[in-house]
């Protein structure tokens, strides 16, 4: 009976103050949504930055060491396998060629896929097909070094090469300054076999750190960490963290004083109710009991809510609005 | 009256008003130091990034070919072309001048020497700027040079001082490998003018000249083999005055959009000067090309491109923190709004039923939270401002806290304040009002 009665009070104060229950309702709920919301925010804010920093490039180099000129035929495979597979590989070699003009230039040869991937930061008009074997990038200087640019003309150790120029390549670094064309085209000319690997290990300072400990058992190779990416990335991940903290830490409590006026704001406007129920008997144990029932379950349906709109993900929503709208484009 | 009941109210009610004030002064508070946090992030993350480097290299436009393998120069380039180092002044005088943070020549040469336990050191030097005031007429100078562009190199001892450098000696300082190599310590003094006996290219230095080592450097590999001395030194070493053969630039840069991307002398001219007077690299380093004659400008893409990135989106999460604060805020203070009108149902009936009319009743109590906003708001500024420099401070390596005060956020956040408030008491006032003045006495009795 009296667990009866409980419930009965419970809802009818409920759905009889219905505006005062449903404000209340709302102050919960956007209170939990932004807490749910910066609290995943920030839980995997780490992992996110992580990600961006994915777009500097190498923050591994593999060289052969000091006395062998070229790495071991397996290196790439090994290297791969040390740092694990979602780690990002491309293998180099390096030629001194002539141009056409009589210039020295450096021929780089490389497997295209993989620079894309590693090196998005390349500004090339159209990336030659995998297919293409006399296909030839050249750096936007080393461009102006090569007569013909179609069809260009390179010499190394006597052995003229004759190669298709696919297009022009701007960095602002040192590529500029090269002609980068595919591993096996470089290999068969100069029979120079590739000389370094560029390794992009996600994952920052530690995962960076494990990867050069595993990279160091491999044998013939020299793994070098490229310091200012990898100190730089745990840098910014780190006070961007930090800056998360402060400001969850100090939303959280925003949010606290709004739970807290909404809470008293219900006590308040029926301290008649409690007086009458006091009157009829009430313990004073049953009406904090009954109060605190009450807004548990305010909360609960806050919470809730406020879960499920602080867990939606604009990003997330708007790739499932461009799928459908392809779908509906295909029909 | 309607004065004395105002301070009457703040006089004695003043437990009443604390869950509104505290409110106001907590939303105010989170979302002055979020939005200032937020406005000053863009500096702040490009001080950090500076550990990638210069975003935008000069050089000239005539050079040679660099034939670079993994940073070493397998031929090095004989009479290449140069820029003048006067040139650089008027860096000082483009457009977008004060976004430049650092600027860094160097002039590279090979200095000949003897270890001290004898055999000869031939090795790559550089000359560069440590702690150089760059500056025009009339513009304040900017002190730069390599350290503040290489924040990774680590000096034990002291940069060398421009000021050292005579027609005969210089202070200079060596990578650690270098210092190994030639058993050299702080404080000795390496002469250059001994016979040269190797082979390969002739060396540069013509006459005698003594380096004073003032400290060893190291941290990054592509220096730690070299001699670094003051550009001035290096230029009377290679014979060549005024020289300087590429510049490293740090500046504050807008990420590229697809705007920044179009040639510019392909737009008409009205699009031009929007280009022109946007700060992107490469409209900064078109103003470079301009301003400097023979010289190519290029953005470093690997550190432009990435640091665009990066920077948009901790930039975006810091606004989208600032919106959360500003949601929070305002459910905070409208919700402790209506509690303080709430609570105060019994003097509006009184008030009511002594024949005050509806209109000075409201009036009172919107002046009361008018009031409590803006004193409530004003403190929260500056404890937000407060609480900006210090986290500021404690995040990101030091620099100035004054520019955390920002004058601009005050009226934009009182005003928010006194906004929220007033929305969020309206409907408390206007429920209390709406009563029956004799109902709301019996209830309270």
């Amino acid at each position: 009976m009296a667990q009866l009665s409980l419930t009965r009070i419970l809802r009818r104060s409920l759905v009889h103050r219905r505006a005062r229950s449903v404000s209340a309702l709302i102050a919960m709920t956007v209170s939990a949504g932004v807490a749910t919301a910066l609290l995943t925010l920030y839980a995997d804010l780490d992992a996110k930055l992580h990600k961006e920093f994915r777009s500097f490039g190498a923050n591994v180099v593999v060289t052969a060491p000091a006395g062998a000129s070229s790495l071991p035929a397996d290196a790439l495979a090994q290297v791969q396998q040390a740092a694990g597979s979602d780690a990002l590989t491309a293998e180099f070699g390096y030629a001194v060629a002539t141009t056409d003009r009589g210039t020295s230039v450096v021929v780089a040869g490389t497997d295209f896929d993989a620079v894309k991937k590693l090196d998005s930061w390349w500004q090339v008009k159209a990336w030659p097909a995998a297919t293409e074997n006399d296909a030839a990038l050249l750096g936007q200087r080393a461009a102006q070094f090569v007569g013909n640019e179609q069809a260009v003309t390179l010499t190394f150790a006597g052995k003229p090469i004759t190669l298709h120029g696919a297009g022009r390549l701007s960095t602002g670094g040192d590529e500029d300054s090269r002609i980068y064309i595919p591993l096996t085209t470089f290999t068969c000319w100069t029979r120079i076999a590739p000389s370094v690997i560029e390794l992009q290990v996600p994952g920052g300072a530690a995962k960076v750190e494990a990867a050069l400990t595993r990279l160091r058992a491999v044998r013939g190779i020299d793994a070098q960490p490229v310091r200012q990416l990898v100190e730089g990335e745990s840098r910014i991940v780190d006070k961007t963290h930090a800056l998360m903290y402060g400001a969850v830490l100090l939303i959280a409590l925003t949010v606290a004083v709004s739970v807290l006026a909404t809470l008293s704001a219900s006590v308040l406007e029926r301290r008649r109710d409690f007086a009458l129920m006091k009157a009829l008997g009430g313990s004073q144990g049953q009406l904090v009991g009954l109060f605190l029932l009450e807004a548990l379950l305010l909360a609960l349906g806050g919470v809730v809510a406020g879960f499920c709109v602080g867990r939606w993900r604009p990003g997330r929503s708007a790739r499932r609005t461009s799928i459908r709208l392809r779908c509906h484009e295909c029909r | 009256m309607f004065f004395r009941l105002l301070m009457e109210s703040f006089r004695r009610q003043r437990r009443r008003k604390l869950l509104a004030g505290i409110a106001i002064l907590l939303g105010t508070t989170a979302v002055t130091a979020m939005l200032a946090l937020a406005t000053t992030i863009g500096d702040r993350i490009h001080k950090e990034l500076a550990v990638y480097g210069a975003n935008i290299v000069v050089y000239p436009k005539a050079d040679l070919l660099d034939v670079k393998i993994g940073g070493v120069d397998v031929k090095p380039s004989t009479g290449g072309a140069y820029l003048y180092e006067k040139d650089l002044e008027k860096l000082k005088t483009i457009f977008w001048a004060n976004n430049i943070t650092g600027v860094s020549p160097e002039l590279p040469l090979h200095i000949y020497t003897e270890a001290t336990e004898g055999g000869a050191v031939d090795a790559a030097a550089l000359g560069l700027w440590f702690h150089h005031a760059l500056s025009s007429d009339g513009n304040s100078a900017l002190v730069t040079g390599a350290a503040q562009l290489h924040p990774l190199w680590k000096i034990s001892g002291h940069w060398p001082s421009e000021s050292s450098v005579e027609q005969q000696s210089s202070d200079v300082v060596i990578g650690s490998a270098l210092a190994q190599r030639g058993n050299w310590k702080i404080g000795d003094d390496i002469g250059t003018a001994l016979p040269f006996t190797g082979t390969g290219i002739a060396p540069m230095v013509p006459h005698a000249y003594m380096l004073r080592v003032t400290g060893i450097v190291s941290g990054d590999s592509a220096i730690e083999g070299k001699f670094l001395m003051p550009l001035k030194a290096a230029q009377i070493l290679a014979n060549k005055p005024n020289s300087i053969s590429r510049v490293d630039i740090s500046a504050r840069t807008k990420p590229e959009d697809a705007f920044a991307r179009k040639d510019p002398d392909s737009l008409s001219a009205a699009q031009r000067e929007i280009w022109y007077c946007r700060p992107y690299a490469n409209s900064i380093a078109y103003q470079i090309r301009e301003a400097i004659p023979g010289a190519q400008a290029e953005q470093v893409r690997r550190v432009e491109q990435s640091e665009g990135t990066v920077l948009e989106r901790i930039s975006g999460l810091m606004w989208l923190v600032s919106a959360a604060a500003l949601l929070a805020a305002g459910f905070a203070v409208s919700a402790a709004m209506a509690t303080a009108v709430l609570e105060r149902r019994g003097e509006i009936g009184l008030m009511r039923s002594l024949g005050a009319s509806k209109g000075s009743i409201a009036l009172l109590f919107y002046t009361e939270t008018g009031l409590l906003a803006v004193l409530a708001g004003s403190l929260g500024y500056l404890l937000g401002s407060v609480l900006a420099a210090w986290l500021g401070a404690r995040i990101f390596s030091g620099d100035g806290t004054s520019a955390v005060l920002i004058p601009v956020l005050l009226p934009v956040v009182v005003a928010m304040a006194l906004v929220v408030a007033i929305t969020g008491s309206t409907p408390a006032i206007r429920t209390a009002l709406g009563q029956d003045p004799s109902a709301i006495l019996r209830a309270d009795a």
